[in-house]
């Protein structure tokens, strides 16, 4: 199951990094401010994919105590902790050579929710048994 | 006629004195200027627009003045909430009191520097205030060069003991002759 759960988190951590990508090319095309020095494409990667393979590992220790709930305490969990998240990026001191600070948290406010966005959508798909 | 001829000099004097006066101590804030501002804590941060008038030459200071304005709604923290805030009528009032400004009514050398003294407006509150910087010339241009302190409270800036009272400012402004 673990093996099964890390490819999970390392395909989701991908599917979301990519995604937070595209968003943030978007992003910097149409409101014209660049934050591409902090918010880099391989720490966007990087970071989706920790978080993802932490989730993978968060929910192997949750099923060992949880057992049947351990997908509704998952989910929920880690949409909480998606959204708590946000507040660190809202917080964010940037460097002051960066204009329009007041745009960074809209940028990697997404970004933090993909993660589990990719997780819950490809979920179904590793793990069919239990959708039946 | 003889008249004429013996005012006409002195005339012709004042004019070329006047306009090596202007020539040499009037000058224009240069871009890559710098306006920080820090306090013990984590706060801190730049104004990025600065503008004014300076006159100022190194071997007549008594000659020199300043009428220079900060933009209040060019702050950056670094954080987007942070600079909302200060901009607030919590903090700055930007909204009211858009600018910071600092006029010198006399300058005086003042050891390996200079003293501006006059007024500094802050928050819509006009107080005395002595500004120390130090000039450097180099070529045809020079730099500008301040560090000082402001306790925000004397403008009632925020509130007591939300961040350091005394905030300490340090400009550093290159200039190029007019």
């Amino acid at each position: 199951m673990l093996k099964k759960l890390l490819l999970l988190g390392v395909v989701s951590g991908i599917l979301s990094g990519i995604l937070s990508i595209i968003y943030a090319k978007i992003y910097t095309h149409y409101l014209g401010v660049d934050f591409s020095t902090i918010a880099t494409p391989v720490k966007i990667i990087v970071s989706s994919l920790v978080g993802c393979l932490l989730a993978a590992i968060g929910y192997w220790l949750l099923h060992k105590v949880l057992k049947s709930k351990t997908e509704i305490v998952f989910n929920l969990l880690f949409t909480v902790l998606s959204f708590v998240s946000i507040l660190g990026a809202i917080a964010t001191k940037l460097p002051l050579e960066l204009q329009s600070p007041e745009l960074f948290p809209w940028l990697v406010l997404p970004m933090h929710l993909f993660p589990v966005l990719g997780w819950l959508t490809l979920e179904p798909i590793f793990f069919p048994s239990q959708k039946a | 006629m003889r008249k004429i001829l013996n005012v006409l000099p002195a005339l012709l004097l004042l004019v070329v004195a006047s306009s090596f006066r202007q020539a040499g101590a009037d000058w224009n804030i240069g871009t890559g200027y710098s306006v920080k501002f820090s306090t013990s804590g984590d706060v801190g941060g730049i104004f990025r627009t600065l503008t004014g008038a300076i006159h100022f030459d190194e071997n007549s200071p008594a000659t020199a003045s300043f009428n220079v304005a900060v933009d209040i709604n060019s702050i950056n923290t670094g954080n987007g909430v942070m600079n909302t805030h200060a901009k607030s009528a919590e903090w700055f009032d930007g909204a009211k009191y858009p600018k910071i400004t600092f006029v010198s009514s006399k300058v005086v050398k003042a050891g390996a520097g200079y003293q501006a003294i006059g007024t500094l407006t802050m928050h819509g509150v006009t107080k005395p205030f002595t500004l120390p910087f130090t000039f450097q010339r180099s070529g045809a241009g020079g730099l500008f060069h301040a560090a000082f302190t402001v306790n925000r409270n004397d403008y009632g800036i925020g509130k007591p003991g939300d961040v350091d009272d005394n905030i300490s400012l340090e400009l550093s402004v290159p200039v190029t002759k007019k």
